[in-house]
């Protein structure tokens, strides 16, 4: 059966038009789509292999919407993550409330999600810093406090995107390992399964 | 008769059409009477795929009607006092030398534009949406901050009218019409300089309330309203607003929403049974419709059993996809609600092309929004089944020309028609020749359609035929219990050329039938 199998399940999040589908389109097909900003509906898939040392870890990506409409759905995006890349635009202050927003509900919702606060459009402000709205190190700050990690993006150079995710990647691989060694004795899959239960359908 | 005649004259003149001396409409009785409904060619052979496949009224009857009688109603004529109101939002008569401007229709929603402009004045349709707290939601040009004011005017009028206990449905004046919609708790207003009536600017308001109601539902709306009645509506339309801008545009070009029907891609029915028993195969619990669309042809449908598909509800789910790109990667899954189906709540809907580059869309609509894997794999199943069954390479291959040209017909004079088989809700239209492919001249032929189409769905006065003759061309209409007809002939043909070319096509249809329309649709 051909059916996609997910390691890992990543959710984007983020209000609207701060970048979350450049960012998901710049790593997955690393390119960077000029013309009219077209807003996501509902949510789209993607998944995406990484090689991560010498293993193969494959990316479940959500791309939500950031549309208020959609949020009361936004739950089932979210659950069962083990990562979510909070987004706001560096050159809009209140994408920054937004994303607060999102790390509180993810902190209530999903304590085992690990939160990648990620600031977009990077490319906007060196071309001018006057631009800049959010100061690199009150983000940092509110990172540190959540224990996120804290990334400064541009999808449309690239900058940084690749790093992200492969940051997210390893993350998890990293986990995975713990679980590993930690409770030894335990089958692999089967805890698999029980992780992954609702982010993935195999078979 | 007389009266009939001068009627239709009158409203031709305000169209694009020759001088009325030349016009001539008659009333023909049916060259080839016989044709009952669900004979027709390209009717069903089992059962309709949509509910209502038939109804025009259908839009309309339930609400307009309803209340007319319920409560009695009071058309307005051009009551001095309203007409006032209505100055505030078209100013003075100099509008209507613009009226044949061009409007590119890309570049005509400019949400920038200021709306004390002529320009902004100057557009043939303006559409708005306000809450009944008169709270801008919508408008097709301009802002809707700019205009809040006249959309205080709008509601005030609604609500004057209203407060005796009458319906305001529309106003005419000055070479306009502002029509009027209350459905609680929205309030859709139309103001149109185009010759289309009442009925038919009504049709395409209740479009807009679907397509509204279709991101939301009816219970949610109604849920907000109930609590904040102030609530500014935007914030949760935010993202929404070119698919509701590419409805309209839709509703001027696309015959389908004038024919409250779907057309078809052809193919070989050999090749479409094919794709229909893959899609019927790939079946999941959860699952009530499969639909594949290549742009604005419909493939095929597989529906549960007992449930039907509404053709508006189906042209929402093509205006969804075609108004954006967001599906075009990964797999679409997303919350909407098939208002003719049920306005209290979301289907859950995957939407994923089947190649990235590929016109072929699949949509699989469910009811459970927890699904998503497991329709993924439909999807998967079907692709399969399909490339096993060698019929994606035959599929991909009538793609390539996924319209016909008016010559296969053979006849000479015929430039182009529209055929709706009324039994199945299904439609077919062959490209446009030549002479109507610029934009002004499709919109042009567009507008003779919706003209003809209004003067046979009259409301109080509903004609069975039509035939007149122009200077740029002759055009004939006709509607049986089996279907509707639309001709466009050079103007060089006569009222007998176009009769025997009636029955001419009419064989050449059913001649097609199995290429050109889903004759037997499967369920689960
Ligand atoms: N200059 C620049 N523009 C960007 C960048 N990322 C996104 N944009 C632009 O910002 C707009 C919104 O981008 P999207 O990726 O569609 O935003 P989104 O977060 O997916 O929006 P929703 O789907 O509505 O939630 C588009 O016009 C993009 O071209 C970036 O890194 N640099
Ligand atoms: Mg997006």
């Amino acid at each position: 059966m051909s059916a996609i199998r997910v390691d890992a399940k990543v959710v984007m999040l983020g209000k609207e038009s701060v970048g979350k589908t450049s960012l998901v389109e710049r790593y997955v097909h690393h390119r960077f789509l000029v013309g009219p900003y077209q807003n996501t509906i509902g949510a789209a898939f993607v998944a995406k292999p990484i090689q991560v040392g010498e293993k193969v870890v494959t990316l479940g990506i959500w791309d939500t919407a950031g549309s208020e409409r959609y949020e009361a759905m936004s739950r089932i995006y979210y659950r069962g993550a083990r990562a979510a890349i909070v987004c706001y635009d560096l050159t809009d202050s209140s994408s920054f409330q937004r994303a607060r927003f999102w790390v509180k509900e993810l902190q209530n919702c999903e304590e085992h999600c690990k939160i990648y606060l990620c600031g977009t459009k990077s490319d906007l402000i060196e071309g001018d810093r006057s631009l800049r709205q959010i100061d690199y190190h009150d983000a940092q700050d509110f990172a540190d406090e959540i224990g996120a990690l804290h990334f400064e993006t541009s999808s449309k150079t690239g900058n940084n995107v690749d790093e992200l995710f492969h940051k997210v990647a390893e993350d998890y691989n990293n986990t995975a390992f713990q679980y590993m060694t930690e409770e030894t004795g335990v089958d692999l899959g089967q805890k698999k399964d029980s992780c992954f239960y609702s982010c993935c359908h195999n078979n | 008769m007389d009266g009939e005649v001068h009627r239709a004259a009158a409203s031709w003149e305000n169209g694009t059409l020759a001088p009325v001396d030349r016009l001539r409409t008659e009333r023909a009785d049916s060259p080839t009477p016989g044709l009952v409904e669900g004979t027709e060619p390209g009717a069903g052979q089992k059962s309709a795929m949509f509910v209502h496949a038939q109804s025009f009224e259908d839009l309309t009857a339930e609400t307009e009607e309803a209340r007319k009688e319920a409560e009695g109603y009071s058309e307005l004529g051009k009551p001095a006092d309203s007409t006032d109101g209505i100055e505030v939002l078209m100013g003075k008569d100099t509008i209507s030398e613009k009226q044949n401007k061009k409007e590119g229709w890309q570049d005509s929603k400019s949400k920038e534009e200021d709306v004390s402009s002529e320009a902004w004045r100057s557009h043939r349709k303006h559409v708005f949406v306000l809450s009944e707290a008169g709270k801008p939601i919508y408008t097709r040009y301009g802002t809707e901050e700019a205009l809040s004011s006249t959309m205080g005017v709008m509601m005030a009028l609604v609500s004057f009218v209203e407060a005796d206990k009458n319906i305001i449905r529309s106003i005419h004046a000055d070479g306009y019409k502002v029509v009027f919609l209350s459905k609680s708790p929205l309030v859709l207003v139309g103001v149109s300089r185009t010759s289309q009536s009442d009925k038919e600017l009504m049709r395409e308001l209740q479009y807009i309330y679907y397509q509204i109601v279709s991101l939301l539902t009816l219970t949610q709306l109604n849920h907000i309203f109930q609590h904040k009645q102030n609530y500014d509506l935007r914030r949760l339309l935010a993202g929404s607003e070119h698919l509701t801008d590419n409805l309209l545009h839709r509703l001027d070009r696309d015959p389908g929403l004038l024919l409250s029907a779907v057309t078809c891609l052809p193919l070989a029915s050999s090749t479409r049974d094919v794709v229909s028993s893959s899609l019927q195969a790939a079946k999941a619990k959860s699952l009530v419709f499969s639909i594949l669309l290549a742009g604005d042809y419909l493939v095929t449908l597989v529906r549960k059993k007992d449930q039907f598909l509404h053709h508006i509800d189906l042209h929402l789910v093509f205006n969804l996809v075609g108004s954006s790109s967001s599906f075009r990667e990964g797999e679409g899954w997303t919350p909407i609600c098939l208002p003719k189906f049920n306005t209290a709540g979301f289907f859950h809907a995957h939407i994923s092309y089947l190649e990235p580059a590929s016109d072929l869309c699949l949509i699989l609509v469910s009811t459970d929004r927890e699904d998503f894997f497991n329709l993924s794999e439909c999807k998967q199943r079907f692709l399969e089944r399909l490339s096993k069954r060698n019929a994606y390479q035959a599929l991909k291959d009538a793609l390539k020309s996924p319209s016909y040209s008016v010559a296969q017909v053979g006849i000479p004079e015929l430039r182009h028609f529209l055929y709706k088989s009324k039994s199945s809700g299904l439609y077919t239209s062959p490209e446009l020749p030549v002479v109507y492919q610029s934009e002004e001249e499709e919109e042009r032929l567009m507008g003779l359609y919706h003209d003809l189409h209004s003067r046979l769905h009259h409301a109080t006065r509903p004609l069975r035929s039509i035939y007149h003759c122009g200077e740029t061309e002759n055009l004939m209409a006709w509607v049986t219990s089996g279907f509707e007809l639309y001709l466009c002939f050079s103007p060089l043909g006569t009222k007998a050329l176009a009769v025997s070319a009636v029955n001419k096509l009419l064989k050449w249809i059913r001649k097609e039938e199995d290429r050109l329309f889903i004759l037997s649709p499967l369920t689960y």
